[in-house]
């Protein structure tokens, strides 16, 4: 067996470096984020003190932790309505027959693959119609339900022990306790996933915001991030900190949830 | 899209028409705050995206019906050929290299093995991080006095104006967008290949085939569902990407990072020419669809997956 033990150590070995070097841009993320100015971009040295400086004038002054508060409310409230609308209306469509069933199906299935670019100008100009230019609802009604989300949690949904819905209706349960007693216990992993993904979407959503947003004191981190660059008083270095704090909650949820972020991105990928 | 189509039958009745009144109400409830969002959000907007790209329509006024007007200016306006011919690059010069670096990863990043499941958790890192925080880092990379030009240094050679350079910025851009979605990819073939059945491989291996064999003969074809699953959101990925040009290089030099998406945002809310941009909208979205059909086409062929 000794040469297949080598071939293992030296792919072992091979692999290593491979993810060694898909992680040294993130290495130098930390790096960056310790620059003086310009030209001390390309060390990979990390000067804490320099960091902790550059951390005390992001959070002390200048509008970063707005945008940080913007980009949590913006986040959360995406995340919370796809979680309850696109779940409801995925367990909808996959265990209750009701008038329009096959129409709003239809409508998921052909949404699926339109990106928002393509819908981007009537897109906005519903939101003006309604009166939502520079505000939270402009931003967050928009995304409050997703193709994928229904799609998702319907997918999910279909597997549901039938016995135990049926069972439920012998015992007298209206729909609306089943949904919420049985099925929302058993849809736990796709509610999570839909969720976290959303989460992470709004997280880093420029296009819509940059849109939508005038008033800076609406800017989510992206687009505020997108305007630190260019400030003039804004060194190299504070513009590395505010981007390594900006990934650091999408980084530790990938961590904590890492099954539900796999979940996600792989549906439909792989053959169940 | 590559999801199975199919309603479930109805659900089960319990006691006829009182069950079957329950259920439509109880239905209709939970999913008509969906079916108004999607109407208001999708159906409007895509109707609306159709129709303006037939008008003239400037923010300040009203559209006018200006039929086939729009895309005829399309096809003579150099600025959406360079946008059409850079886009086009930029895919196809960030799909190809990723996917194929990405198969060869997985392949043994697949075996079982604590190594191999913390580095699978690693090779996430990138396509984890936020784009937009992504992009700052890698502008600062790819600046003068940056990594990027350190490390040539380091083999010997001159610095680059990366993105200052109308020859180099895409490829700047190529670099980053690849190095972003490989781990992505590599979690997804991954997962596919870990779903083969493992009998054929040890049959194989019986056989006296050797690895590369293995790979072209059986691994390859088995993975078809979950490679076009890849190139399929690779594709349209690279098609509707606009954070990278619009935070490395402002689509300069000179147009030369100028993605379709780019120009299509900078004529709607730079120029404020909404029925112009809803045409070229509209092109984006076709050749959208286009390249997934035939996507479909030549990897499904004859086999259903």
């Amino acid at each position: 067996m000794r040469p297949s033990r080598v071939g293992g150590v030296l792919r072992g070995t091979l692999l290593s470096l491979v993810v060694a070097v898909m992680l040294l841009p993130v290495y130098a993320m930390v790096a960056v984020a310790s620059a003086s100015d310009a030209t001390d971009l390309g060390g990979l040295g990390f000067d804490a003190a320099r960091f902790g400086e550059h951390l005390t004038r992001l959070f002390g002054q200048g509008d970063f932790p707005l945008y940080l508060r913007n980009s949590v409310i913006l986040s959360l409230g995406v995340a919370v309505l796809e979680v309850v609308l696109s779940g409801a209306a995925g367990y909808a469509l996959a265990q209750l027959a009701f008038p329009g069933r096959r129409v709003l199906f239809a409508v998921v299935v052909g949404t699926l693959s339109l990106s928002p670019i393509v819908v981007l100008v009537p897109m906005y100009l519903v939101v003006r119609q309604l009166g939502w230019i520079d505000t939270f609802q402009g931003m967050i009604v928009p995304f409050a339900v997703s193709a994928f989300g229904v799609f998702l949690v319907r997918q999910f949904a279909l597997s549901l022990p039938r016995e135990l819905l049926l069972s439920a209706r012998v015992d007298g349960a209206g729909e609306l306790r089943i949904f919420l007693r049985v099925a929302v216990p058993l849809l736990r992993p796709a509610l999570l996933t839909l969720f976290l993904l959303q989460f992470l979407a709004q997280w880093d959503n420029l296009l819509w915001p940059l849109v939508v947003a005038n008033k800076p004191g609406l800017w989510p981190l992206p687009v505020g991030l997108s305007q630190l660059q260019t400030e003039y008083d804004f060194s190299a270095g504070l513009v590395g900190t505010a981007a390594l704090v900006t990934a650091v909650p999408p980084l530790a949820l990938m961590f904590v949830l890492q099954r539900y972020y796999v979940a996600g991105l792989t549906l439909g990928g792989v053959k169940k | 899209m590559t999801l199975t189509v199919r309603l479930a039958g109805p659900a089960t009745t319990v006691s006829g028409r009182g069950q079957r009144w329950a259920e439509a109400r109880a239905g209709s409830l939970l999913a008509l705050p969906a079916a108004v969002y999607f109407l208001l959000f999708w159906v409007v907007p895509f109707a609306g995206a159709v129709w303006l790209s037939f008008t003239d329509y400037e923010l300040a006024g009203v559209p006018a019906w200006t039929g086939l007007d729009n895309y005829r200016r399309l096809l003579g306006d150099p600025g959406f050929w360079n946008s059409a011919q850079v886009t086009a690059l930029y895919t196809l010069a960030s799909v190809v290299p990723s996917i194929v670096l990405a198969l060869a990863i997985a392949v043994p990043l697949s075996r079982p093995g604590r190594l191999n499941g913390v580095l699978r958790a690693l090779v996430m890192v990138p396509a984890a991080m936020p784009l937009v925080a992504t992009s700052m880092v890698w502008s600062a990379i790819f600046a003068d006095e940056g990594l990027a030009n350190t490390l040539i240094g380091l083999v010997g050679g001159g610095p680059l104006p990366w993105l200052t350079d109308e020859r180099l910025a895409l490829w700047a851009l190529v670099i980053m967008t690849t190095w972003k979605h490989l781990g992505l990819f590599v979690i997804i073939l991954t997962a596919g290949l870990q779903g083969l059945p493992s009998g054929v491989f040890e049959a194989a291996a019986i056989d006296g085939a050797g690895p590369l064999r293995i790979f072209a003969r059986i691994t390859l074809p088995l993975l078809r569902r979950t490679l076009l699953f890849v190139l399929v959101i690779a594709v349209i990925g690279a098609m509707q990407s606009f954070v990278p040009a619009f935070l490395l290089t402002k689509g300069g030099p000179a147009g030369a990072t100028e993605v379709l998406p780019l120009y299509l945002w900078a004529t709607g809310f730079g120029f404020e020419r909404m029925g112009y941009a809803s045409a070229i909208a509209m092109v984006l979205l076709l050749a959208m669809l286009a390249l997934s059909l035939v996507q479909f086409g030549v990897l499904r062929g004859g086999e259903d997956g």
